[in-house]
C-alpha cells in the first residue's frame, strides 16, 4: 500500500511539477483545448436546446380532423368512436363551431370586430386528437392520418408534420456538422497536445534517461507525461464551461431574435450537471490520448 | 562484438580494458540490457538479455548499478533526492528511503553534503553521488563506465577503492577503463578488448597497453 502512495505521489508531484516548469507551453496548450471546447459546447449547447424545443412541442403534436357541417351529435360521437380506436391517438376533443369561432376572434384580437360583418359562422367544428408520447413523431402522426382518411364526416386532416419533420432535417445537419467540427476540432487539439508532452519529454530527457537506468517501468516513466496531459485537458474544460457560461449569460440576450426563430420562444438553457461533466471529462480525455499518441513507440533504452 | 565469450563470477570485480572504440561500452550497455545482440546469448542474473522482453528490462536494471565518466546527475535536484531517484522508483517509502540514502551516503563520506545540488560540488563527489545512487539498491551488478575518466589522479582512486568496496561485499563489479595503471594497481582480472573482439584475459590485471 504503502509503495503504491510513493509511486501515486511521485506521479502527481512530477506532473505538477512538469505543467508549472513550462507555464507558456501549458497556458497555450490550455487555451487551444479550450477554445476548441468551447466552439463544440457551443454546438451542443444550440442542439440540446432545440432538441428540447422539439420535446416540449411534441407534447402539443397534434391531429386535427375537420368535420363536415350538418353533421348530427350523435354522428361526430361516433367519430370519436372511430378516432378512439386508431392506433397513436390517446384522446380526442370536440372543438364545436362557435368555439372555433370564438377561438379565432381571440386570435385575432382588436381585428375582430371585421369578424361582426359574417351573417354565418363560416368555420367549421373539429376534432382535436392528441397522441401517445410514443406516437408523436412525423411517422405517428402520418400513420394517425392515414388511418383518418377518406372517414365519412371528415373534409379535411391538419397536423404539424411537415413542421416537425423540416425542424427534424435542419437538427440533423446541425448534428452533422457538429460531429464534424467535433471530430476537426479533436483531431488539432490531440496534435497540439502531442506536440506540448513531446516538448515536455523533450526537457526532460536526461531525467528519464536517468529514470530508464535505474530501472523505471514505462507506466513509471510515462505517467506524470499521460497525468500531464490529462490535466490540461481538464482545465481545458473548466476554462471551456467558464467561457460558456459567460457567453450564455453575456452576450446571448443580445441575439433575442435569432433565438425566437431558432428556439420558438423557449428560454434557452444552460448545461445540466451531467452535460458539463461529460464537456470536462472529454476534455480530459482528448488531452491523456494526446499525450498517449506522443509517447507511443518509445524505445528500449 | 565478435566472438566473445566470457563468465563473471558473483562478488568478481573485472577490469575490461582496450583502445577507443574497442567496445567497452558496448560490452556494458548489453549487460544493462541498453542494446540486445544481433546474435549469440548473454545471460545476467538468469536472464537472456537476447530474449528479454521491453517490459522485463525494468525489473533487470533494479538489480544492476550503472556508472558513468560524465556523472549523469540531475542538477535541479538534490544530493540526496538524486540518489533516492533508485528507491522512488521501486516505491520504497520515503522515510526507508531516506535512511537508506543517508547510509550510503554516509558510508561513500558524503552525508554532509546530502542537500546541496550536484553543481555545487567537485567532480570526486559528484561520482560518489552517482557511485550512492548506483549502490543504494545493494545492486548485484556494479557496472562502471570509465567511472574515473573525468577525475584528477588522487580522486580517480579514492573513487577506485569504494567501487572495489563493493566486490568485497558480494557484488560482481565490472569497471570499464582504459587506464592501464590503475587496472594494474588493483591486481584484479582484465579483459582486453580490441576492434570488438576479446584479445587477452589475465587474473592479475597484467594485460598489454
Amino acid at each position: 500500500m504503502s509503495r503504491l502512495r510513493v509511486r501515486l505521489g511521485y506521479l502527481v508531484r512530477t506532473s505538477l511539477s512538469g505543467l508549472r516548469t513550462s507555464p507558456v507551453t501549458t497556458a497555450v496548450s490550455v487555451v487551444t483545448i479550450g477554445v476548441s471546447l468551447v466552439l463544440v459546447g457551443a454546438f451542443a449547447l444550440l442542439l440540446a436546446n432545440m432538441e428540447e424545443l422539439l420535446g416540449r412541442f411534441g407534447d402539443d403534436l397534434q391531429v386535427t380532423a375537420y368535420l363536415a357541417d350538418g353533421l348530427t351529435p350523435e354522428q361526430i360521437q361516433e367519430l370519436v368512436r372511430i378516432a378512439h380506436m386508431v392506433e397513436g391517438v390517446q384522446g380526442a376533443r370536440i372543438v364545436s363551431k362557435r368555439e372555433a369561432l370564438e377561438r379565432f376572434r381571440a386570435g385575432v384580437g382588436r381585428g375582430s370586430a371585421l369578424l361582426e360583418g359574417l351573417g354565418e359562422n363560416p368555420l367549421p367544428a373539429s376534432l382535436e386528437l392528441t397522441l401517445a408520447p410514443q406516437h408523436r413523431s412525423p411517422a405517428g402522426m402520418a400513420r394517425v392520418v392515414g388511418s383518418l382518411q377518406g372517414l365519412a364526416g371528415v373534409t379535411e386532416l391538419a397536423s404539424g408534420q411537415d413542421w416537425v419533420e423540416g425542424y427534424l432535417r435542419a437538427l440533423a445537419l446541425l448534428r452533422g456538422i457538429g460531429w464534424g467540427l467535433g471530430l476537426i476540432l479533436a483531431l488539432a487539439t490531440l496534435l497540439i497536445v502531442a506536440n506540448t508532452i513531446r516538448l515536455a519529454v523533450f526537457a526532460r530527457r536526461d531525467e528519464l534517461e536517468i529514470l530508464a537506468l535505474v530501472g523505471a517501468s514505462r507506466a513509471f516513466v510515462n505517467g506524470p507525461f499521460l497525468l500531464e496531459g490529462l490535466l490540461q485537458g481538464a482545465f481545458a474544460g473548466v476554462l471551456a464551461l467558464a467561457l460558456l457560461y459567460a457567453l450564455f449569460r453575456l452576450v446571448l440576450p443580445g441575439f433575442e431574435f435569432g433565438l425566437e426563430l431558432l428556439l420558438g420562444g423557449v428560454a434557452p438553457r444552460f448545461f445540466a450537471p451531467q452535460e458539463m461533466a461529460a464537456l470536462l471529462t472529454g476534455g480530459a480525455a482528448l488531452g491523456l490520448v494526446g499525450s498517449a499518441a506522443a509517447l507511443a513507440g518509445g524505445g528500449r533504452a | 562484438m565478435r566472438d566473445v565469450s566470457l563468465r563473471f563470477g558473483k562478488g568478481e570485480f573485472v577490469f575490461l580494458t582496450g583502445p577507443s572504440g574497442a567496445g567497452k561500452t558496448t560490452l556494458l550497455r548489453l549487460l544493462f540490457a541498453a542494446e540486445q545482440p544481433s546474435e549469440g546469448q548473454i545471460v545476467v542474473l538468469g536472464r537472456n538479455i537476447a530474449r528479454l522482453r521491453a517490459s522485463a528490462i525494468p525489473a533487470l536494471r533494479r538489480r544492476v548499478g550503472v556508472v558513468f565518466q560524465d556523472f549523469k546527475l540531475l542538477q535541479r535536484r538534490t544530493v540526496e533526492e538524486n540518489v533516492a531517484l533508485a528507491l522512488e522508483v521501486v516505491g520504497t517509502p520515503r522515510r526507508e528511503a531516506r535512511a537508506k540514502v543517508f547510509a550510503v551516503l554516509k558510508q561513500l563520506g558524503l552525508q554532509h553534503r546530502r542537500y546541496h545540488h550536484p553543481l555545487s560540488l567537485s567532480g570526486g563527489e559528484q561520482q560518489r553521488v552517482a557511485l550512492a545512487r548506483a549502490l543504494v539498491n545493494e545492486p548485484e551488478i556494479l557496472l562502471a563506465d570509465e567511472p574515473t575518466g573525468n577525475l584528477d589522479p588522487g580522486l580517480t582512486l579514492e573513487i577506485m577503492d569504494l567501487i572495489a568496496s563493493a566486490a568485497t561485499r558480494g557484488t560482481t563489479v565490472i569497471v570499464a577503463t582504459h587506464e592501464l595503471e590503475i587496472v594494474r594497481r588493483y591486481g584484479k582480472r582484465a579483459v582486453r578488448l580490441e576492434a570488438g573482439c576479446v584479445t587477452e584475459d589475465s587474473l592479475d590485471g597484467r594485460v598489454r597497453a
